[in-house]
Formats: C-alpha cells, sequence, structure tokens
C-alpha cells in the first residue's frame, strides 16, 4: 500500500467519523417519535404471496372493514384510522423486511401476523419499536415464551383448545380416550395439552396414537384404538388424513364417537371419510360467523362490502384492528406504553370469541373455541 | 445450469494456458456467442470499464459507501433490508470461491448457511452463550459439515456433484425440521445480537455486518488472486490437465469447498443475530439457487460482478414488494431479461491482467 493511499485512507476515516459524530443523534435513539398526526396508522403483516397466499385477502378485508366502519362513525377522537398491509410470505425474512417497513412508515400498531414462524422474528422489531402487536391468526406457544409486553394473541390457542375439547369429552361421560395425531408441532401440542386437561379432569386417556402424514392405511392406528376399547377418538392432524382414518375406523365397526380439531375443519374432510361416515364427527374450531348465532348480519356486510365470502381469519383481523382502536381510545394516545397498558385493561369488549380479556399472559382468557358437528355436508355449531 | 457445458466448451484452445493468463474470459466467451454479441463488443466491455471496476479504488468506494449508509438514511427499513443484502453478498461471495472460482457446481449452499445459522443460534439460546463466542464453533461446524459430505462427494464430478449437494442440503433442512432441540418447524427463537454498543441496536448490527462482509469480500478476491486461485481457476477449466501438471486437484477442490463452508456459515451467524429468529423454511432450496443466482447474474469469479449480482437478487424482490402477487413473476421477468441481454453477468471477470501477464505465466507454471 502506498503512502498516497494509505492517507487517502486516513481522509475517508476521518470524514466518516466527522459525519458520525454530527448526526449521532439518529444513530443512538429510536426513531418513534411522539404522534401527533390526525390519523392513527395501523399495520398489518398477512401472507399475500407464497404458500399461504390465500389467507392474505381474508385478513387485509376483515381489517379493511372495521377500519371503514370506525372511520365512517368519526374515528377516533376524532382521528381516523389508516391500514397499511405488508406480505410476510409465510417467510422469516420477508416478514422482518416487512415489519421494519412498517416501522419505517410509522404505524402505531401492528394487527397482523399468520404464520407462527413468520411472526416470530417481527416480534423483536416491533417490540424496539415500542410498537403493540394485536396478533389475530398466529398463535404458537413460542410467540409467548419471551414475555415481551408488547405482543397480544387473540386467537384461541392450542391450550384453550385442548380445554374446550377435554370438557366436552368429560360431558359427554366418555370411559377412554383415544388420542391420534399426526406428528408435527401443531398436532403433538394439541394431543399433549388434550392429555393433560383429561388427567386433571380424571377421564382415562386409552391410547395415544401418532400416525404418519401422507400414508393412506392407518389400519394399525385403527386396531389399536379398538384394542384399548376406547369410546371417544380425538384426531388433532389436517382433513386429508382425518378423512381416511374417520373412514377405516367406521370400517372397522369402530361405534363410540370421533372428533376432530380445527385443522381438519374443511369440507374435503366429510369427502374423503364419505357423507355416511362422517355424519355426527364432532370438531373443536373457532368461531366464525358462520357458526355464531346473529352472525349473518356481519357476513352480509362483509359479501357487500367485497363481493365475496370471508375466509379464515377475517373475523379475527376484523377484531385486531376494533382492539386496536378500542385501546387507543381508552388509553387517549397512541403512545405505546399507553396502549399496551390499554389492552391490559381491556374488560368484557365484545369480539367474535366473546367479551375480551387479556390473561397476565395476553392471551385470550374465554376459549373462543366451539364445538362443531357434522351435518349432511356441512359443520354445524352443536347444539 | 448451463456453467458446465460453458466450461467444457471453453476448454478448446489451451485450458492451461487459459486458465494462468486470464481471469475467465474462457469462460464467458462461448456465452457471448451464444447471445450473438461479436468479439468486438466484448472487447468494448472488458476495457476500460471493467479495468475500472476491477480497480482498488471501487471497492475502497464501495466499502466506504456500505459503512456511511446508515449516516445517508438511518430508518429501520433501510438498515434491515441493508444488513440482509450484506449477509447475502456474503453468501454469493462465498458460493463464488466454490462455484466461480473452482468450478463445483453447489446446489445445497444453503446448508452452510443454516448449519451456522443453528450452531449460534442454539449456543446463544440454549447455553446462553455470547454470540461472539459463537463464532469459532460455528466455524469448526461449517468445516466439519464440508469435510462430512465434500469428503464423498468431491470424487464426483458435473451433475453429480450436483445432486449430491443439493440431496444434502435438503437433508440439513429437513433434519433441523424434525428434531426437538432445533425447534422443529418452528425453529429457534430469541436469538442475542453483538450488543449495541450504545447506538441503535439494528444500526449497531449493521456495522459490524458490514465490517465482516467487507473483510470476506477483500479476503474472498485475494483468494482467487494468489497461488490456490489460479489451481483453483486450472480445475474449473480442465481438471485433467490440471492433475497432470502436478495438482492435488482433490485437495484443491476440497479447500474451495471448506472455504464456501465458512463463508456462508459466517453468514449464517449474522443472519442468526439479525433475524432474532430462525426456522428451517429460510434455508430451502430456493435459497441455494438465489445465491447460485446471484454468482451467475453478477459474472462468475468476478468479486465486483458478485457483489452486483448479490445486491440485486436481494434487493430487486425488496423494491418489487408494491407489486404484491407480481412481485416474484416481475423478479423472474427481470432475471431473464438480465440474462438475455448479459449472459456473461452483470460485471464479468476482468479478461488478461495487463502488464503483470509474463510474471503471472512464471508464477502459474511453478
Amino acid at each position: 500500500m502506498t503512502i498516497i493511499r494509505r492517507g487517502t485512507m486516513a481522509a475517508a476515516v476521518m470524514a466518516l467519523g466527522l459525519t458520525l459524530a454530527a448526526c449521532g443523534g439518529s444513530l443512538t435513539q429510536d426513531s418513534s417519535g411522539k404522534d401527533d398526526s390526525d390519523t392513527i396508522k395501523l399495520g398489518m403483516l398477512t401472507p399475500l404471496t407464497g404458500s399461504s397466499a390465500a389467507i392474505g385477502p381474508h385478513m387485509k378485508n376483515g381489517a379493511r372493514l372495521a377500519v371503514d366502519e370506525i372511520n365512517a362513525k368519526g374515528g377516533i377522537d376524532g382521528r381516523k384510522l389508516s391500514l397499511t398491509v405488508e406480505d410476510e410470505a409465510c417467510d422469516p425474512k420477508t416478514a422482518a423486511a416487512g415489519a421494519a417497513k412498517l416501522v419505517s412508515s410509522g404505524v402505531r400498531i401492528s394487527v397482523g401476523g399468520y404464520c407462527s414462524s413468520a411472526t416470530l422474528p417481527t416480534l423483536s422489531i416491533f417490540e424496539k419499536a415500542h410498537i403493540p402487536m394485536i396478533i389475530p391468526a398466529a398463535n404458537s406457544a413460542d410467540l409467548l415464551s419471551e414475555q415481551r409486553r408488547n405482543v397480544f394473541l387473540i386467537n384461541g390457542t392450542g391450550i384453550q383448545q385442548a380445554q374446550a375439547a377435554a370438557k366436552f369429552i368429560k360431558a359427554g361421560n366418555s370411559k377412554g380416550v383415544a388420542l391420534i395425531d399426526d406428528n408435527t408441532s401443531y398436532s403433538t401440542d394439541i394431543t399433549k395439552r388434550t392429555g393433560d386437561e383429561l388427567g386433571l379432569l380424571g377421564v382415562k386417556v386409552a391410547d395415544h396414537q401418532s400416525v404418519t402424514a401422507g400414508e393412506s392405511d392407518y389400519s394399525g392406528a385403527v386396531n389399536a384404538v379398538l384394542d384399548s376399547k376406547a369410546d371417544f377418538v380425538y384426531w388433532t392432524g389436517y382433513y386429508q388424513e382425518g378423512g381416511l382414518l374417520i373412514k377405516q375406523l367406521r370400517a372397522a365397526g369402530y361405534k363410540g364417537r370421533i372428533m376432530v380439531a380445527d385443522g381438519s375443519v374443511d369440507g374435503k374432510l366429510i369427502e374423503i371419510a364419505g357423507k355416511n361416515n362422517a355424519q355426527g364427527v364432532l370438531a373443536t374450531m373457532t368461531q366464525t360467523p358462520q357458526t355464531i348465532p346473529g352472525g349473518e348480519a356481519w357476513l352480509a356486510k362483509y359479501k357487500k362490502k367485497f363481493g365475496s365470502e370471508p375466509g379464515p381469519y377475517s373475523t379475527q383481523a376484523y377484531d385486531a384492528v376494533r382492539v386496536a382502536a378500542e385501546a387507543v381510545r381508552a388509553a387517549g394516545s397512541t403512545d405505546g406504553q399507553d396502549v399496551i397498558e390499554a389492552l391490559e385493561e381491556i374488560d368484557g369488549f365484545e369480539i367474535f370469541s366473546g367479551p375480551l380479556n387479556f390473561t397476565i399472559q395476553h392471551t385470550l382468557s374465554v376459549g373462543g373455541f366451539d364445538i362443531l358437528v357434522v351435518k349432511d355436508d356441512d359443520f354445524v355449531l352443536d347444539k | 445450469m448451463n456453467d458446465e457445458s460453458t466450461l467444457r466448451a471453453g476448454e478448446k484452445p489451451s485450458a492451461y494456458v487459459s486458465a494462468v493468463e486470464e481471469h475467465t474470459s474462457v469462460n464467458t466467451a462461448p456465452a457471448l456467442k451464444g447471445a450473438g454479441i461479436s468479439a468486438s463488443s466484448r472487447s468494448a466491455i472488458g476495457g476500460g470499464i471493467s479495468r475500472f471496476l476491477a480497480s482498488r479504488w471501487l471497492g475502497l468506494g464501495a466499502a466506504i459507501a456500505a459503512l456511511a449508509l446508515p449516516l445517508i438514511s438511518s430508518s429501520t427499513y433501510v438498515i434491515q433490508i441493508a444488513v440482509d443484502a450484506l449477509i447475502f453478498v456474503m453468501l454469493a461471495v462465498g458460493l463464488n470461491i466454490v462455484v466461480g472460482y473452482c468450478g463445483l457446481l453447489d446446489l445445497g449452499y444453503a446448508a452452510f448457511f443454516a448449519i451456522g445459522a443453528y450452531t449460534s443460534g442454539l449456543l446463544s439460546t440454549q447455553f446462553g452463550w455470547p454470540l461472539i463466542a459463537t463464532v469459532p464453533v460455528v466455524v469448526v461446524a461449517a468445516i466439519v459439515g464440508g469435510l462430512l459430505i465434500g469428503g464423498p462427494t468431491l470424487r464426483l464430478r458435473s451433475d453429480y456433484l450436483a445432486i449430491v449437494t443439493l440431496g444434502f442440503g435438503e437433508i440439513i433442512r429437513i433434519t433441523a425440521n424434525n428434531l426437538d432441540f432445533t425447534g422443529g418447524p418452528n425453529g429457534l427463537y430469541g436469538i442475542p445480537d453483538f450488543g449495541d454498543f450504545g447506538l441503535r441496536a439494528d444500526i449497531a448490527l449493521y456495522w459490524i455486518t458490514a465490517v465482516v462482509v467487507i473483510a470476506a469480500v477483500l479476503f474472498s478476491s485475494r483468494l482467487g488472486r494468489g497461488r490456490i486461485g489460479r489451481a483453483w481457476r486450472f480445475v474449473r477449466e480442465d481438471e485433467d490437465a490440471a492433475e497432470a501438471m502436478g495438482i492435488h486437484t482433490y485437495r484443491v477442490k476440497f479447500a474451495a469447498y471448506i472455504a464456501g463452508a465458512i463463508f456462508g456459515g459466517v453468514a449464517g451467524v449474522l443472519f442468526a443475530a439479525h433475524q432474532t429468529a430462525i426456522s428451517p423454511p429460510s434455508f430451502n432450496f430456493l435459497w441455494s439457487a438465489l445465491i447460485l443466482m446471484a454468482v451467475v447474474l453478477g459474472g462468475m469469479a468476478s468479486t465486483p460482478g458478485v457483489v452486483v449480482g448479490a445486491l440485486v437478487i436481494s434487493l430487486l424482490p425488496e423494491l418489487l414488494r408494491d407489486a404484491e402477487n407480481w412481485r416474484y413473476l416481475l423478479f423472474g421477468l427481470l432475471l431473464i431479461v438480465f440474462m438475455i441481454f448479459r449472459p456473461q453477468g452483470l460485471l464479468p471477470a476482468r479478461t488478461g491482467e495487463p502488464g503483470r501477464r509474463g510474471r503471472r505465466a512464471q508464477e502459474g507454471a511453478s
């Protein structure tokens, strides 16, 4: 390296140092300042591309409906809501970049989050910017295990699904329960927790099977269930295997009741199992307007506005926006800390899953799970 | 993946002479002919502009620009995607050693990225190690990974190597997806960063990343110019001739593979610190393909080219974010357009080394 080059390098480093000293302020402080604009910016991360792209528009429309309704009533303290939607693509890297984009655009509250693994890296980005997150769909227990104060879940969790299932099984005076999962984390989480809940309630778990997703012959599991003399089967995997399992259980002469978890609540389950076999199959499912008494009015509003049926998580996204607005109203500001406190203090605010109170872990205090039953070609509310 | 055929076609004149005397002109010539670009326009491309592009001043300027970025814009979004882009640059220069210099088609490079990210993630979250302390372990883990996969597979050539590395990449990802201690499908989360040094945390990480990546780019570029770099190019041009000239081709290929693995592993540490949460979908085949794309798009074996290629590949999808569902369609179309008009890469490796030719030839013969 020549003398000249060394001189240039030194000059460059010095210039860098000087600039650094000059504008050090923005480098050491957080960019989030006081918010005195007349709009309250909400941000939503949802999959618009990638494997779960179909979900994005449902969530976006649900949130849009709530924003427009609140604005039509004059907004919150005269301030209108605005909604910015960014793609999370169900991919952690895309989600993190999207979260950073929302933070930079001045969003005050996040009302998005669908895929749990993509939502995880966004937690710290929102937390550093003091932005409360009301997560409508993602519900992995991992989201809560770091106990970040800005994270609130308004979808039911695996624990709540397990509680709803165990409560129902107990009420049916079952003699023995067979739990069957498909070895994915979602599914094993529910069976494990259901087993624990049943133990607490004093119901006997006669059998616990794990099957491999994608197979077509489940006679091993079916025979084990028959041998265990269980009179109640709870399947926690997805509809593809669930349908086959129901079909094969009935074919083998199983007479007891069958219940499936929310991953199996799909018309395809009835198709695969065969309409006759599927009749009377029960399901644990988050509440949807289709199953809520009085949900028709909401359905009509949604259809009128967007010309399509609401899909999964339209209602949760709708509720997330309403909860955010309620918290801002109660806090009287959009300051992250104030909003978090307001969220923690929400008491009985009506959302689709019932009156809202957050637990100390920032999850729903009341279930949010309904028991559905197959009647003809559909899942309907079990009365 | 036609680079293998390109390389083969390039053997014709004298692979030995071209490997020693030139960087990669032989490599790009057939591709140029294929696209109907005349030799004269090629020499125009390879003239003054490319000499400027390969000069140290450009590199120094780029390094200063990278370090000064937070002073120009410190928005969270800019810093976030800039760190993503820098990590991608590191991966691309790492893969460039394997594919660009040595001509080993590696389709599972994301595996080393995953090994690095998971090793540092596990040590920091499960055992409470500070992230910086995980780096030596990551390097060792990447070397072990490279030895395990490189040992048997580097005896294979061309398509077979590509298939085995592809499999290896998938094995690592699926293993991480199925093990409990790697967190299964949800992966690891709560990974700490290197500390904030009194700065905003993301900006501190940006500067650490920038320094590491600049060092990596320099290192990879110098590596390519040294004795081992010439040996790599020779192996790439004609393995048999290289062997006949006394180069231990297996060992030389191994060196390239291990060097690439270390780059990937260290990039994984930066990725883990940056994302704070890592999960198997981040290390899928698409990643390996995109990194390879950056190398080919930028210009194989050309450090400035690969850096530019990596920046394009990592920033383009972000710039197209507003296109929503059209995003990857537009991304794909733009890549096709690039490859039609610049088949040799955006900044192909410089042809020849004026003024040093004699000395280089002597060194190469030693």
